[in-house]
């Protein structure tokens, strides 16, 4: 019981996954402001912007649900800590594996997306429903190729649990470059899932002000950004753990290597973020049914094909 | 009056990271120009944490130019009152300070202190980015002295 507390508190709950993605999005909008030759924000900028919102006033539209409104907040930052738990951090397995972990952390991760659309739709604005109904529509775009690129290296495996995939790969390291086009395309879909350029048309504060989160203000707007940032860090970490299922003996060295895992995914995301530019919402719908879906499917053809030549 | 420690934390935090909303109150597009070329990378202002936010949902401060036209006057006010508090307000510019040249004409108010109230004034006419990006870390300062800029506007009020 004491120890299921400390689980989701404290390790590795609200407050390692806090500092996580404090850290997260400190290192996003350093390499984003270096990369665009600017010195950037100091390293405890996502940590003031945090306080900063938790002591500004909590407005709620009158218009908006008084009930849903503010759930939503805390509802996303408890579906991603959710997802987290079962994300191996270090060493082969998470710290409650079992069979068809992967599902439920892709079902968890699906949450927060289901969220911005309620949040947008609750905050009874033009521009916040403009936001939420881009956020479906980007929902039914990306999520089937993000899927079928995370499951297909499972398929390969024959199981849905992170552990047993680690434990597959760690005998046939070989068959991980089989999977490096489900790779390509699960990085590229985990964009939209996390709203970041290209793909950050439901925030698009150039054409619909700030989107789904036009209307959110001070401690509830804080603990989305929060959450949002958080995130970052489980998105990276489960394909780290997906695509990158290496781990070493002693903890400290597993934890580093987890770190270095997860640095260079989100160093590849950052650098995605500063040299594209916002596509139009058909142009990402094409993009994500004709190109990236194809690809997936490929990969789940291939992936079957290899499972039946080794058996 | 002594302040506990998370007072003095979202203190800090309000001090590190000032959002702005820039708000063309009928301001002849020079002034505007200035603001957002202190936004570019050339002199980043997210070394002070400043982020250009859409929304007056998230701002902090709320940057204005321009002279305040009766067209113009419910709009300013009303997005003023969206603001979360604490709040601030900064006149850019000789017309948002005081109407300048055309303060007086027959469709003007006045400067931004005609109908919301202002904590700090940057005049030039145009007012350059280092004054403004100035201007933005006096206020904090300011802030950090103690000189709480709610109580001014609570007064006003």
């Amino acid at each position: 019981m004491l120890l299921a507390v400390f689980n989701i508190l404290i390790f590795p709950g609200f407050l390692f996954l806090g500092v996580m993605a404090l850290i997260f999005a400190f290192l996003d909008r350093k390499i984003y402001a270096r990369l665009q030759n600017r010195i950037g924000p100091p390293w405890f900028q996502p940590l003031a912007d945090f306080l900063k919102l938790l002591g500004k006033e909590s407005i709620i539209p009158a218009e908006a649900d008084k009930r849903i409104f503010p759930l939503l907040p805390v509802v996303t930052l408890a579906a991603v800590t959710a997802a987290y738990l079962y994300i191996p951090i270090w060493g082969p397995a998470s710290l409650f594996p079992f069979e068809g972990d992967l599902i439920v952390i892709l079902y968890l991760l699906t949450l927060p997306t289901l969220c911005f659309f309620l949040a947008g739709w609750y905050s009874t604005s033009v521009y916040a429903t403009i936001g939420a109904v881009r956020t479906l529509t980007q929902l039914f775009s990306y999520e089937v190729p993000l899927f079928m690129a995370l499951l297909a290296p499972a398929l390969l495996a024959d199981t849905w649990s992170l552990s047993g995939m680690t434990a597959f790969y760690a005998a046939n390291p070989v068959l991980l470059l089989v999977n490096i086009p489900a790779f390509l395309v699960a990085i590229a879909a985990c964009q939209g899932k996390l709203e970041r350029v290209p793909f950050d048309l439901p925030e698009a504060e150039t054409e619909i002000v700030a989107g789904t989160f036009v209307e959110y203000s001070g401690r509830l707007y804080a603990i989305f950004r929060m959450a949002i940032d958080c995130e970052l860090v489980v998105v990276a970490s489960l394909i780290a753990a997906v695509f990158l299922p290496f781990y070493t003996e002693p903890v400290w060295l597993g934890f580093a290597l987890y770190l270095l895992k997860t640095l260079v995914i989100l160093f590849i995301l950052a650098l995605f973020r500063s040299v594209m530019a916002r596509i139009r919402l058909e142009q990402m719908v094409k993009f994500c049914w004709k190109y990236l879906t194809p690809v997936a499917l490929l990969q789940i053809v291939i992936n079957l094909l290899l499972k039946g030549v080794l058996s | 009056m002594s302040k506990n420690i998370l007072e003095k934390a979202v203190d800090w935090g309000r001090r590190k990271s000032p959002w702005i909303i820039h708000f063309n109150a009928g301001a002849c597009n020079g002034c505007d120009i200035e603001v957002v070329d202190a936004l570019t990378p050339r002199f980043d202002v997210e070394r002070f944490g400043m982020l250009q936010k859409g929304t007056p949902r998230h701002a902090d401060v709320l940057v204005c130019t321009g002279a305040v036209t009766l067209q113009t006057r419910d709009r300013l006010v009303q997005i003023y009152e969206q603001m979360p508090e604490p709040k601030f307000v900064l006149a850019i510019g000789t017309c948002a300070c005081t109407g300048g040249i055309f303060d007086g004409c027959y469709c003007v108010a006045g400067g931004i202190d005609a109908a919301i109230p202002v904590t700090a004034y940057v005049p030039g006419c145009a007012a350059r980015p280092e004054a403004i990006i100035d201007a933005v870390v006096k206020l904090l300062t300011a802030l950090e002295a103690g000189q709480k800029a709610g109580d001014s506007i609570e007064e006003d009020e």
